[in-house]
């Protein structure tokens, strides 16, 4: 820390400190007065300019907008997926000539196995019965000679992932009495694989514009380096050290990511709110209890961090760089 | 407190500017140093801060091999020096009050102390009026007394000074000179380069003499 540093060497004049021995506790004042005042001093910088400052901090919000929107969009989409998934079961169909106390039998064997939550059996004049009531073809059903439905245990499996019920579908596969076995939840698997690509995409997006955040601070801490060049001289010849001439540069970049950061939250949210009405009335149709929400609190702390991180590093970049261009000449 | 030993400044465009210098400044002393413009005054004004490394030869501050420091400990010299320039080199677009606190700032003094420092220094450059004015709004001489403030406002053992009166006229020179006495009177070493001979002898103080990079006379 700057405050615990003492100077390089201490020899001759340079024995007798300028200022009088200050206490650990003082120098942590004066670090943190410092650090204030060049808050400030930078966020007035940002101030005096509003044209060349609102330019960078929109095009910084658009990169992190971007990124945030979508990633809320899809934290929302996965919040019913994962519902969803809870519900899915596996239909095991009857060979047709096995009787309905094997059937029944069959199904207290499957209530044992410890894979699944529950096995229920439709018998073949239940499912008739059902078909009948919810069809409408119950007239057409009644001329019937006799019932053509098989019967069905309805299977649900203790966990959803890919390989654990593929492994329980060979296995009730190879009961000798089943016909057929089918897993209804197939397309939330599909569905799930691509949430799952579209959250890669977001990620590697994010990637690419946090490079657009890091290359924009940069570039205008650098024309502001560009613009201060007397100044950092000056106060070079007067002793300043690295640390000093590069703190405000510093705070620059973190006042364009903070407020960059705050504009795209609220321009993600906006976004979200123009997609809540339609995806609200969807969930409706589907009876779904579910609405659209905006970003989440973890979600905010992402977006501000990473963004300030990133505005940090690229102002050090700049100023790392242009500082070794000065000592070189 | 300075003493340089065969120092040589080689440029690779314009070739020697110091040829085999060697000098000492003793602690406490005010010290001339003269010469036409281009003998080399302010080459040697520039070694002492570290500003340019000597081509040959050794510069000790009270002990301190200067040449050899090393990048991030140049700025600890520095702190320890007050400069003046003949162009100021003051930060127009700061207060007179901005300008003299810098020195304050950069070695991390106390902010509730800032304030009564930089009115001290200014108050001793009679500018005490003048702090909130920008630097372009004042006169060439009393740019150069904020300057001078800005130069002893961390009370600095050493004072450089590069042509402090080259852009003053001969009333506004002499009260520069005095005020830089007045300095050395409380005990700071002082080191001034000028080509104004009438300024200097006027004040009948240890004269160097720079001529084409050589020391030609010391006395």
């Amino acid at each position: 820390m700057a405050f615990l540093r003492k100077p390089a060497f201490r020899r001759g004049i340079f024995r007798q400190p300028l200022q009088p021995e200050t206490h650990l506790a003082d120098r942590l004042k004066i670090y943190l007065a410092l650090q204030k005042n060049s808050l400030k001093a930078s966020f007035a910088r940002i101030w005096e300019t509003p044209i060349a400052s609102s330019l960078t901090i929109l095009v910084v919000a658009i990169a992190l907008a971007l990124p945030a929107s979508f990633n809320g969009l899809i934290q929302n989409a996965r919040q019913p997926v994962e519902a969803l998934e809870t519900t899915s079961q596996i239909s095991l169909f009857l060979k047709p000539e096995l009787s309905n106390e094997a059937a029944l039998k069959l199904a207290k064997k499957l209530k044992q196995n410890p894979a699944l939550i529950d096995a229920s059996l439709i018998s073949k004049e239940d499912g008739l019965r059902e078909l009948a009531a919810y069809s409408g073809f119950g007239d057409a059903l009644a001329a019937l000679n006799n019932n053509p439905l098989p019967a069905v245990i309805l299977v649900k499996p203790r966990t959803t992932d890919a390989d654990s019920v593929s492994r329980l579908l060979i296995e009730l596969k190879t009961l000798a009495e089943a016909d057929k076995v089918q897993f209804d939840s197939e397309w939330l698997q599909k569905l799930q694989a691509l949430l799952a690509i579209a959250q890669r995409c977001v990620t590697a997006f994010s990637l690419l514009l946090g490079f657009g955040v890091l290359f924009t601070v940069g570039n205008t801490i650098r024309l502001e380096l560009q613009s201060r060049r007397d100044e950092i001289a000056v106060a070079q010849l007067l002793g300043a050290t690295h640390r000093f001439i590069r703190r405000p540069f510093i705070h620059s970049g973190f006042w364009y990511a903070f407020l960059g950061a705050g504009l795209a939250w609220g321009l993600a949210n906006l976004l979200i709110l123009g997609v809540r009405t339609p995806a609200n009335q969807l969930a409706e149709l589907y009876g779904s209890p579910y609405r659209l929400s905006f970003l989440r609190l973890t979600d905010t702390g992402i977006l501000f961090g990473s963004a300030i991180f990133l505005g940090i590093i690229g102002a050090w970049i700049v100023v790392a760089y242009f500082l070794r261009e000065i000592d070189a000449e | 407190m300075i003493e340089f030993k065969h120092v040589t400044k080689r440029y690779p465009e314009s070739g020697e500017a110091l040829s085999e210098v060697s000098f000492r400044v003793e602690r406490g002393e005010l010290t001339f140093l003269t010469g036409h413009s281009g003998a080399g005054k302010s080459t040697l004004l520039r070694l002492i801060p570290a500003i340019e490394k000597p081509s040959r030869g050794e510069i000790m501050l009270d002990g301190v091999a200067v040449q050899n420091l090393r990048t991030r400990q140049i700025p600890f010299l520095r702190r320890k020096l007050g400069l003046i320039f003949q162009d100021y080199r003051l930060l127009n677009d700061r207060t007179v009050f901005d300008n003299v606190a810098l020195p304050l700032l950069i070695t991390g003094h106390n902010p509730h102390e800032v304030g009564r420092r930089v009115r001290a220094a200014l108050d001793k450059v009679g500018l005490l009026k003048k702090e909130k004015r920008l630097p372009l709004a004042l006169s060439g001489g009393e740019q150069q007394r904020v300057g001078i403030a800005r130069a002893i406002v961390h009370k600095p053992p050493l004072i450089l000074a590069d042509e402090p009166t080259g852009n003053l006229d001969p009333d506004l020179a002499e009260e520069i000179m005095r005020m830089f006495r007045d300095f050395n009177d409380v005990g700071v070493t002082v080191l001034i380069a000028s080509h104004d001979l009438a300024l200097v002898r006027r004040f009948s103080r240890r004269t160097l003499r720079l001529e084409h990079g050589k020391l030609s006379e010391v006395g």
